[in-house]
């Protein structure tokens, strides 16, 4: 078991990944600086319990995504089931035309992947439902394997696929909008 | 000999190939039909940088005084306890 006296040294340094994290959980930071404080307070409460050796950033993660649930989805706007539309696979690739205009499409490519925003990337996850936001965040944002992010979140891996896989194509689908909405797409660089 | 790869499968398997998450059979399948089908490995190209270009816009700057903030807070607890 561990020892509270190294919390400090051991977990104090993922408190950037976790600021990240909550960042895009809490959506503003107040409510970012308050949900990692929370976390690690709780963390440190329940250190004697942590088994070292085992999975630090995980444990920590888990406490961070629990803290939020049950802190703001009862303020959350959106119902925490809320399903996505069905949006076929590659979605945003198939949309830049790249299929069978190979010759365009690494310019076109460019073009999006540069002209897309940080603004653009945050609101296409943070407006994610959050069933579907939860593992892509792990997924995107931390290189969270699966089965960590099922053990993250306690759900199943089969889950954590399907919600990551639909995650990612809503994601794509706002992509889009931005990428149009800022004159990224082809049909735009046709315009004389 | 293992099973041999087409475009189908391999779209299939697009995220948990940039995921790293297949075994090795089944990406060194994969990998071949990429070195193979031009589509294809263009497409995992695409979503390969799309996946860096996620990562870094969604980081965030946190602020110093955060990190005291939470030292201050595990002080306070551990003479208080």
């Amino acid at each position: 078991m561990a020892d509270q006296a190294n919390f400090e040294r051991d977990a104090l340094q993922y408190s950037r990944q976790l600021y990240s994290a909550a960042m895009r959980m809490a959506r503003n930071p107040a409510d970012a600086e308050d949900l990692v404080q929370e976390t690690f307070l709780k963390a440190y409460r329940a250190y004697d319990t942590f088994e070292e050796g085992t999975n630090l950033k995980a444990w920590l993660y888990r406490i961070l995504t629990n803290t939020y649930i049950n802190k703001y989805r009862k303020e959350s706007r959106r119902p925490a089931e809320t399903d996505l539309g069905d949006v076929e696979d590659l979605y945003l690739y198939r949309r830049l035309g790249s299929d069978d205009t190979a010759d365009v499409s690494r310019t076109t490519e460019d073009r999006v992947l540069d002209g897309l925003v940080e603004s653009d990337i945050k609101a296409a996850v943070e407006e994610l439902p959050e069933n579907f936001r939860m593992p892509v965040l792990l997924a995107d944002l931390e290189g969270f394997s699966y089965k960590e992010i099922a053990e993250i979140l306690d759900i199943p891996i089969g889950t954590v696929m399907s919600r990551l896989h639909r995650g990612r194509k809503a994601m794509q689908k706002r992509l889009w909008e931005f990428a149009s909405k800022r004159g990224l797409l082809p049909e735009d660089a046709e315009r004389p | 000999m293992s099973h041999k790869c087409d475009c189908g499968d391999a779209q299939d398997q697009l995220y948990q190939y940039l995921d790293s998450e297949l075994d090795e059979e089944t990406a060194v399948s994969v990998r071949s039909h990429l070195d193979d089908c031009g589509g294809c490995h263009d497409s995992f190209d695409f979503y390969r940088r799309l996946k860096v270009v996620v990562r870094s816009h969604l980081a965030e700057d946190m602020p110093d005084s955060l990190e005291d903030k939470v030292k201050e807070l595990i002080r306070h607890e551990s003479t208080s306890a």
